[in-house]
């Protein structure tokens, strides 16, 4: 990581799904800054609209209104310069493609070498625990090992910027501690912006630096929390009052959307 | 090994049946030779086969191999550009359902050599594969998508890292579907076109000896080509991708078409392209005008030239008789299924015995099973009815079980565990669950039905459609040939498009009653 991490820019973004009386406003004017070399956490009720914040950003989901700048360059414009990480709740690997070649994919779909990106490949698998595990098929794993081979081939590409789409939401608690953790040393380690969509508290709290907490209908932020807890965060801190306090608050935000929402 | 061995129980069964029947003659009057009489004289004729088996594996697996390049390329076509697909609708259809015996005679007139048979083999390979492309293509898995579209890779790059490779399974059981068919279109080409070699040739030379144990045995070599073609491609799909898929008539329900602007344009491109095809073929083979016809001259003949009427007539008289037979073979063969089916909902051990046998008889090539069929019911309607029962009952009865194999168990049986009679458990669930497949079993076996109706005339009968384009091909009558030939395509589309409107029409009720 040479160059400086990039920063993302959400603004103004609205979108709507369908038409006539059909219509479901699903964002509403939907800001957000994420500083580069922080990790925020996007956190809501199903059907918020988060992932669509998320795709929006990626240049998957064209929006009616706003813009979002990554780095100051365009979603299509920053993802075709390999600014952008990506690992989504489903693995979705290739089913044909070996564990170091489906970590090799994002090289190949930006056109770069992947015989130059052997060595990292083989960190990045190793950086997530499957050492030993390069030519096994994704047949051939547990679902966890599959979450983690997404997590190494996010970051193959060296992004500046690390899109996760509620990345562990199929893992059990357990292995969603474990990944958890893991995941902030990867962070540590290399810098990387991150937005992480998640409908867990206590991984949004443990994991970020700040949480923007969502409401449904139309979906909207409706409070930015900040998580002033000192890094690095070991599991103890999963039985820290101050933790639980934090937590508390944001279920409380979370509630306040349900009671009107329903 | 044991399930293997409970598995070939019916086979054998049957076997033993059959010697029996063959030895005591209790079928017709000896028509159904015992099958160490068919042995016996398989090794007669031992010298006859090579060359005759040759042919036709030299026809058909060309024409394999042009039909599903084709295919394939055509699947990626119109997954890629999706208005060349709704162009190309009309010509698709037709390919679909033309029978192949009536464009056997013009493809003989012009064409040379070994070509008619390898066209129509292409041919018959052709839309099978070509839709198990699209279907593969289209059904990839979209978050994959996703992602390589979220590192910046656009439409081909999907194409390229997701679509493709994910679409091997679906086209190899494309090609495993369209190895039987090749065979059957290169050996009704031989039927159709005469030439020296070839199965459909010795078939037809035997026809009139009055040999049964020889017909069996050509009958029963093109049966094992076409099953052992279907089998390699079995073989190779469980081999590299270890996917064991049953395999039948894809029964989607092709899109009514959305509201578009220039739709209508689209339309009339699709229905005008088959005729552009047509006319193409003549004008870059340079077909003379006396055995090429066009279709202004197939309107001149049939509407406005001299003996205007009296082709109508024959025409008419021949139609009059070879629709009602065919409609009346389908109702029966799917109303009998679709009883079968729903009704072995209750005895799924019957459903298993019975599938394998049944699915032999699919594979055995229309052509080589009328002569057998015509020595044992004789040359009366009854020959015309059985096929088209038979060419019906076995695609629509394995659709319909196969539909009611993928409702779930517990969807099933919810009905038994409120205390609901068997009847009742039938009529709620087990029925509604197969009607979509009872549909798409009448659209994808009209077709077949009208080909083997015509086959039957052809051969054995003497009437209708087939018949007048036998006797055409005698008198030299080029233009009934062509008039034949383009009659039975209009009818053949004219059944399928019938039955897609129709389930439509149900589906779209009961999705409607769904939604209230």
């Amino acid at each position: 990581m040479t160059d400086a991490p990039a920063g993302i820019t959400i603004a103004g973004l609205s979108k709507t799904f369908g038409a006539g009386g059909r219509a479901v406003e699903a964002l509403r004017d939907v800001s957000l800054i994420c500083p580069p070399g922080s990790f925020t956490a996007l956190i809501g009720p199903s059907g918020c609209g988060k992932s669509t914040i998320l795709r929006a950003s990626l240049g998957l989901e064209p929006v009616d209104a706003g813009r979002v700048k990554i780095g100051g360059l365009a979603p299509a414009a920053a993802t075709r310069a390999g600014l952008t990480g990506v690992a989504f709740q489903d693995a979705a690997l290739l089913p044909w493609r070996s564990v170091a070649a489906n970590v090799a994919l994002p090289l190949e779909v930006l056109g770069r070498p992947v015989g130059a990106a052997k060595g990292r490949i083989r960190d990045l698998i190793a950086l997530v625990g499957l050492k030993g595990r390069e030519d096994a098929l994704p047949g051939e794993l547990s679902g966890g090992m599959r979450q983690r081979v997404a997590i190494a081939r996010a970051l193959v590409s060296e992004p500046k910027v690390l899109f996760l789409d509620e990345p562990f939401g199929a893992l059990d608690q357990i292995l969603r501690r474990q990944m958890n953790i893991e995941l902030q040393r990867i962070w540590a380690e290399t810098g990387v912006t991150t937005l992480l969509v998640t409908h867990g508290i206590d991984e949004a709290v443990f994991l970020a630096d700040r949480v923007a907490v969502m409401q449904a209908g139309p979906g909207r932020i409706v409070e930015v929390v900040e998580i002033p807890l000192p890094r690095p965060r070991d599991p103890a801190l999963f039985s820290d009052p101050a933790f639980h306090h934090l937590c508390d608050r944001i279920a409380t935000l979370l509630h306040a959307g349900a009671a009107h929402g329903a | 090994m044991v399930h293997n061995l409970r598995r070939l129980w019916p086979f054998l069964a049957l076997l033993v049946l059959w010697e029996v029947a063959g030895q005591f003659q209790l079928v017709a009057g000896g028509a159904l030779p015992a099958l160490s009489d068919i042995a016996v004289r398989f090794w007669a004729d031992r010298a006859d086969y090579p060359g005759h088996v040759q042919a036709t594996l030299v026809a058909s697996g060309a024409g394999f191999v042009i039909g599903n390049a084709v295919a394939v390329a055509a699947g990626l076509l119109f997954t890629l550009v999706p208005v060349t697909a709704r162009v190309a609708r009309g010509l698709n259809i037709a390919i679909f359902a033309l029978p192949p015996i009536a464009i056997a005679p013009i493809l003989a007139l012009t064409l040379d050599g070994m070509a008619p048979r390898i066209v129509l083999a292409a041919l018959g390979v052709y839309f099978v594969t070509m839709q198990a492309t699209v279907t593969g293509l289209s059904q990839f898995d979209s978050r994959a998508g996703d992602l390589v579209r979220a590192y910046g890779g656009g439409r081909g790059a999907v194409m390229r890292f997701v679509q493709v490779r994910g679409a091997l399974p679906a086209i190899l059981s494309g090609f495993r579907v369209a190895a039987p068919n090749a065979v059957l279109g290169a050996i009704l080409a031989e039927f159709g076109g005469g030439g020296r070699w070839g199965l459909g040739t010795y078939l037809l030379g035997s026809l009139g000896r009055g040999e049964p144990a020889r017909l069996w045995g050509i009958g029963l070599t093109a049966t094992l080509i076409a099953g052992l073609s279907y089998a390699v491609f079995a073989l190779i799909s469980a081999r590299t991708l270890g996917s064991t898929r049953a395999v039948s008539l894809n029964p989607a329900v092709p899109a009514g078409g959305d509201a578009e602007r220039g739709k209508w344009l689209v339309t009339l491109a699709s229905f005008l392209l088959p005729f552009a095809v047509w006319w193409g073929f003549l004008w870059v083979l340079q077909v003379p005008a006396m055995l090429g016809k066009t279709p202004y001259d197939i309107v001149q003949y049939l509407f406005i030239g001299p003996g205007a009427a009296a082709a109508q007539g024959k025409l008419l008289a021949a139609l009059a008789e070879t629709i009602p037979i065919t409609l009346v073979g389908m109702a029966a063969g799917l109303a009998f299924a679709f009883a079968l089916a729903v009704s072995s909902q209750l005895v799924p051990a019957f459903t298993r015995a019975f599938l394998p046998v049944a699915l032999i008889t699919q594979t055995m090539p229309l052509v080589a099973l009328t002569p057998l069929l015509v020595l044992m019911l004789g040359r009366g309607s009854a020959v015309t009815l059985w096929i088209t029962v038979s060419v019906t009952f076995f695609p629509a009865y394995v659709m319909i079980a196969q539909g009611l194999s993928q409702v779930p168990r517990a969807a099933l049986e919810l009905p038994r565990a409120y205390g609901a009679s068997a009847w009742r458990q039938l009529r709620l669930v087990a029925i509604p669950a197969s009607l979509p497949w009872f549909f798409a079993a009448a659209r994808l076996t009209a077709p077949r039905a009208l080909l083997g109706v015509m086959i039957a005339e052809w051969l054995a009968t003497g009437r209708g459609l087939g018949n007048l384009l036998n006797q055409s091909r005698g008198y030299m009558d080029f233009g009934m040939i062509w008039a034949v030939a383009v009659t039975s395509v209009v009818v053949s589309v004219a059944f399928y498009q019938v039955a897609l409107l129709i389930e439509q029409r149900v589906l779209r009720r009961t999705v409607a009653q769904r939604d209230d």
